[in-house]
């Protein structure tokens, strides 16, 4: 527990004095406020279902591919080029923590961001109440919905960084790696593939992997529920497996490195 | 009859083996080290050394053997063992964008140490490793070759380790780091002990207590230098700086003695001679009387005679010349070609 904690310290800390991640973060921020802008003032017109604050979380989703890889690329590609990661396992200090540690620091970093896109919104409560009440900021549970489903699939998406991160010692590489898999990952889950109703009993294999797929596949139609403050378990659960299983991934090829 | 107990060995190695696909990197070693020595680990390139290192600091297993270090076994608590250690890898990778207190900050930290005792240490190993605070204050990334090794140097040394392992703590060093990395050792001498692996022999000669040389990896000479003195070069060895090659040169010498042996030949600046080193067993007055010889034989023009001890370098050439012989490029033992008429063993 010692371990990570240092590592989680330092690894935040490395996030904080990087140029990239204020760069990347600027960008992300800045076309976020952008897109929410238009789109609460085309809101009126639109046939769009969700409340107004999904938009914003969506955006965070489907924007997260691009921000992730800078996020996480550094971790182990970095530590492998400049060969600190034999200094950093030299200490009494395993691969679970080491992991653990990056990860979370690079989720953490995500959240800090989902976190300022959130002040979006809770701006314009402040600076217009009424027009924020209009569109249902005033809501509590939308809020917590969202940022619970903002938590679930930040980290997976951190976890396939960090395991795109240890596979080469290039950044570039994990960064277009780790933008790949998220993205490959989105279009699976736009796609809507297998089926999504609840299965009775599994009698055959092509039963149980159409629902595990179907589960996995709409895990973005599960935002409707999220948007308006019902929070679906099993899309918590799921992500929570990608990630576990990256991870794992992760830690097996960092034990592979020091064979 | 009081029997004294014998102190227990920092390191113990015992039959340790470790392959790499085709290439056996090491073939069954063992050695020990006692607390407070400083051993020097040699060999040539591809010997085995890093890879012994390695297992040592819990970096990677080994394939077979056992290897304990502080009485604890590396195979069953690594965790552990690593507490005892200090390491210094090979080309010392740091990380460029911390300050020098951030980075040992951090490796405290990650050694368990904290508060007051966290400090202190850092102040001492700042201090053994002359890093002045106008240094410490700088970011790893803008030290010289020589201070960013003496950060690594001071990081093996934060947690008070028992045991510090040094892969080439001086290669691409100037003189003076180098002198710096020796006196830091000799300051340490008898706390902490050290296994030090290096090429550069004349400091390992100077600095260390005993000698391994490893060669295909094997360990081909252990000992102190007079232990080796006596194990590989017991004989007179004797050098000669003269013109003309050296199969010509040797067939004069033979005609004195046969048992007489070219150890090294290496080309002399500017003036085109060669200084010969010979080893014959047969005592110092056949050294003379083969220095009357060349002088009679005009060619030669020999105009430096002397006997010497043999230094690190001869016996680990020494050591190391039957052993590569006697190996393929893969580290196996190089089948002989069948003398026709030679009986099967």
């Amino acid at each position: 527990m010692r371990e990570y904690l240092v590592i989680l310290r330092a690894e935040l800390f490395g996030l904080f004095i990087s140029p990239a991640t204020y760069v990347a973060s600027f960008y992300f921020l800045s076309l976020l406020a952008i897109g929410f802008r238009f789109f609460i003032e085309s809101f009126a017109t639109t046939d769009w279902i969700l409340p107004p604050l999904a938009s914003l979380v969506t955006g965070l989703v489907f924007g997260a591919p691009a921000l992730i890889p800078f996020l996480t690329m550094r971790s182990f590609a970095e530590e492998r080029r400049l060969g600190t990661l034999e200094t950093l396992m030299s200490a009494p200090v395993g691969s679970l923590s080491l992991v653990l540690g990056k990860w979370s620091a690079s989720y953490l970093f995500f959240l800090l961001i989902c976190g300022c896109a959130f002040c979006f919104p809770l701006l314009l409560l402040l600076m217009f109440p009424d027009q924020g009440e209009t569109l249902g900021f005033t809501n509590f549970e939308q809020w917590i919905g969202g940022w619970l489903f903002l938590m679930a699939f930040g980290a997976s998406f951190s976890a396939v960084g960090i395991f795109a991160s240890s596979v080469t010692r290039n950044q570039m590489v994990a960064g277009m790696l780790s933008f790949t898999l998220l993205t490959l990952y989105l279009a699976i889950m736009a796609f809507s593939l297998g089926d999504t109703s609840p299965t009775e009993s599994i009698d055959h294999f092509s039963d149980f992997w159409d629902a595990s797929l179907g589960s996995f596949g709409n895990g973005l139609h599960k935002l409707q529920h999220f948007a308006v403050g019902l929070i679906d378990v099993g899309t918590i659960f799921h992500q929570l497996i990608l990630g576990f299983f990256f991870l794992s991934l992760a830690t097996l090829q960092i034990e592979r490195l020091n064979h | 009859m009081t029997t004294e107990a014998k102190p227990l060995p920092i390191v113990e190695v015992l039959d340790l083996r470790k392959k790499y696909g085709a290439i056996q990197a090491l073939k069954g070693i063992s050695f020990s080290i006692g607390k407070g020595e400083i051993v020097g680990f040699l060999g040539p390139n591809g010997a085995g050394k890093s890879t012994t290192l390695r297992i040592l600091s819990g970096l990677i297993p080994a394939d077979s053997g056992e290897a304990k270090v502080c009485g604890v076994d590396l195979a069953e608590e690594e965790g552990e063992v690593r507490r005892h250690i200090g390491y210094l890898a090979e080309n010392n990778p740091l990380p460029e964008d911390l300050r020098v207190v951030e980075y040992l900050d951090f490796r405290a930290k990650l050694k368990g140490l904290g508060g007051s005792r966290k400090r202190e240490r850092i102040r001492i190993v700042l201090d053994i490793c002359d890093l002045e605070r106008k240094v410490s204050e700088r970011k790893i990334g803008n030290l010289s070759k020589g201070f960013r090794q003496r950060v690594g140097i001071a990081d093996s040394l934060l947690a008070e380790p028992r045991l510090v392992i040094l892969d080439e703590p001086t290669i691409g060093l100037d003189p003076r780091q180098s002198a710096i990395t020796r006196k830091m050792m000799e300051r340490l001498r008898g706390e902490v002990s050290f296994l030090l692996s290096s090429h550069i022999l004349s400091e390992v000669e100077a600095c260390c207590d005993r000698m391994i040389i490893l060669s295909h990896g094997q360990i081909v000479a252990e000992g102190t230098l007079l232990d080796l003195q006596k194990e590989f070069i017991n004989s007179t060895v004797f050098e000669i700086v003269a013109f003309g090659n050296r199969i010509e040169l040797q067939r004069v010498i033979r005609k004195i003695d046969e048992t007489c042996e070219l150890i090294q030949d290496d080309p002399v600046e500017v003036t085109g001679k060669r200084r010969f080193t010979f080893a014959t067993e047969k005592g110092s007055d056949v050294a003379e009387s083969i220095l009357k010889q060349l002088l009679e034989v005009d060619q030669f023009r020999v105009s430096e005679f002397q006997i010497t001890r043999p230094d690190l370098e001869t016996i680990f050439l020494r050591a190391t010349k039957k052993n590569w012989e006697d190996q393929d490029f893969l580290g196996r033992n190089k089948k002989r070609p069948k003398i026709v008429g030679e009986k099967n063993k």
